[in-house]
């Protein structure tokens, strides 16, 4: 489904402030296969994202998605394969427009936008049926503007928004974390049903190591730009935290726990 | 204001009018400050005039002009996306080449006079209707086909997408639309429709001049700012409409000022910049002021971006 060869990225080329965000990486996600992305700040977990979805050119290496190289393909040309969600909630929605336009525009992912209408009939229905699901009461608000909803709401949209139009790869870049414990919960308990019922091959980033020990079918832990650690779902189910914590302090050469986890991965 | 002073100055709100359209496609919509328009409204009256001049049908005459505003406008697209050179600039730099662009255009001189060709308004001076009407008459059937068309184009696919453009890039992209292609037809269609405003002002006025768009884009902003305090709505269709509406409200504002006497003192047309920008002014205030009047009350209007 998803193989990666040998990725490698580099900012600020030959400056002093040169940062290899992802060294040599290689990884393979199977069809159907849920895979949590942990690692601190700087681990190249977003950069990996940003590579898949074509938002950054790696400097070498391979992106394969379903038999296609995707590696130099535009961002706008993949986008009919990935649905994506952002960490902002404010980024995957249009807050000028309304609920159904967002929809609308989702409802063409990957498709040529032409002079016909930009929503039809039928869509209104389907919008409706698809927001019905979400119990936010959004199916009775098809033509308000976007920007009157809250965080929540908005991101909850998105992710209804992402698999409108069944992505072969979704993406999620931490999307509840700029969210309240509540409403995260409520995002992420939405996702793993949406992923389950679809059976989507989706690869999430998360700050969090109790999000990722208890959603998806696949953990990595990465660290410096590369796969530090690899669980797949029967060794992933018998991991515990504190077991996660003693493995990443073996992996690790510089055996210094402290500089690599952040509180918030701990205890978000 | 004496009755045919009204009447000018309703003339001149409504074909600039299009021009205004055009600034609010890429200002408003696009979210681009596109000074091209400084450019590209003499551009068009320099292509109808030259058309106009050398026998052409004064219809097809403006739809030459209307394709270079759009070629224009795409330049400018061009600069800004594949080239990654920033919007304001990238409008500068078509704007000052178009400079040169129009005298070429027009054969080296600077302006071209239109007297005894044949224009728009003569069907309708056939039908016998007095001056101030037939003009009107024709600027407000140009206007109408406009915002029905733009009306038509905003909820299309497309127009959905140039929407979504200047609201969110990145998520439009994350959608599979290709940003630089809206981004330079957008500024395209914007400018087609300043260069239609140029090429119907020259066949008014009977003459085109290279220097006659400077300030465009402030009376466009203007007429924009005004609309808005005035007519302000949250739809894109209401809006276009508003513009309009500022267009005109904006040329009786300067008719009004340019009338008034105090004992020996009256404004000239050259005080005309002075006029709009302290009306740009105090149009970007009243908002302003009056939300601070209303503090307690939660929520400014939504839908309106800052200047």
């Amino acid at each position: 489904m998803l193989r990666i060869e040998n990725l490698s990225k580099r900012f600020g080329k030959n400056t002093a402030s040169e940062v290899l965000a992802i060294d040599g990486l290689s990884l393979r996600v199977s069809p159907g296969e849920f895979a949590c992305v942990i690692g601190s700040n700087g681990a190249g977990k977003s950069t990996l994202l940003a590579c898949v979805s074509g938002a950054t050119r790696p400097d070498e290496g391979k992106i394969v998605l379903e038999g296609e190289d995707i590696t130099r393909q535009p961002e706008n040309k993949r986008a009919g394969k990935i649905g994506r969600v952002f960490q902002d909630p404010l980024s995957g929605t249009c807050a000028s427009m309304t609920i159904e336009e967002n929809m609308a525009l989702a409802n063409r992912r990957g498709k040529p936008r032409t002079l016909r209408m930009g929503i039809t009939k039928k869509e209104r229905e389907k919008f409706r049926e698809a927001l019905s699901e979400l119990n936010l009461g959004l199916e009775n608000r098809l033509r308000d503007p976007v920007g009157l909803l809250s965080g929540g709401q908005r991101q909850s949209l998105s992710l209804i928004m992402a698999t409108l139009v069944r992505p072969t790869l979704l993406l999620l870049d931490e999307h509840t974390a700029a969210l309240d414990p509540k409403t995260a919960n409520l995002v992420m308990n939405l996702t793993a049903e949406v992923v389950e019922k679809e059976k989507l091959t989706t690869v999430m980033i998360t700050h969090n190591m109790r999000l990722a020990l208890l959603h998806g079918t696949r953990l990595l832990m990465m660290h410096r730009g590369q796969i530090l650690l690899d669980f797949d779902e029967l060794s992933k189910s018998k991991l515990t935290l504190q077991d996660l914590l003693e493995k990443f302090d073996v992996a690790l050469p510089e055996n210094n726990t402290a500089g690599v986890l952040s509180d918030r991965m701990l205890l978000g | 204001m004496t009755f045919f002073a009204f009447f000018g100055a309703v003339e001149l709100g409504l074909v600039y009018g299009l021009m205004t359209m055009g600034v609010f496609i890429t200002f408003r919509v696009l979210n681009f400050p596109d000074l091209t328009v400084d450019g590209s409204l003499p551009l068009g009256a320099a292509v109808a005039s030259v058309c106009v001049a050398g026998g052409m049908n004064p219809f097809f005459a403006l739809i030459f002009a209307t394709l270079a505003g759009f070629l224009a406008g795409t330049i400018t697209g061009f600069l800004t996306t594949k080239l990654r050179i920033l919007h304001l600039l990238a409008s500068i730099l078509t704007m000052t080449a178009l400079y040169s662009v129009n005298i070429r255009v027009m054969g080296g001189r600077p302006n071209i006079s239109l007297l005894g060709k044949r224009t728009v308004f003569d069907p309708v001076f056939s039908l016998g209707l007095p001056n101030y009407l037939a003009y009107n008459l024709v600027f407000l059937a140009f206007v109408a086909a406009i915002v029905a068309i733009l009306a038509w184009l905003v909820k299309t696919e497309y127009g959905q997408s140039l929407l979504a453009t200047g609201d969110n890039p990145r998520m439009i992209t994350a959608m599979g639309v290709n940003t630089h292609f809206t981004i330079i037809t957008g500024v395209g269609i914007s400018n087609a429709l300043v260069a239609l405003s140029g090429g119907l002002v020259a066949q008014y006025q009977g003459t085109a001049d290279v220097s006659m768009g400077v300030g465009t884009i402030v009376a466009g902003l203007a007429s924009i700012v005004v609309g808005e305090t005035l007519f302000g709505t949250r739809r894109v269709t209401g809006a276009i409409i508003a513009a309009v509406l500022g267009s005109v409200v904006y040329r009786l504002a300067i008719a009004l000022a340019l009338g008034l006497k105090f004992k020996r003192f009256s404004f000239t047309a050259s005080d005309l910049n002075l006029i709009t920008a302290l009306l740009v002014v105090i149009a970007l205030t009243v908002p302003l002021l009056k939300s601070r009047l209303k503090k307690r009350k939660k929520g400014a209007p939504f839908g309106k971006k800052p200047c």
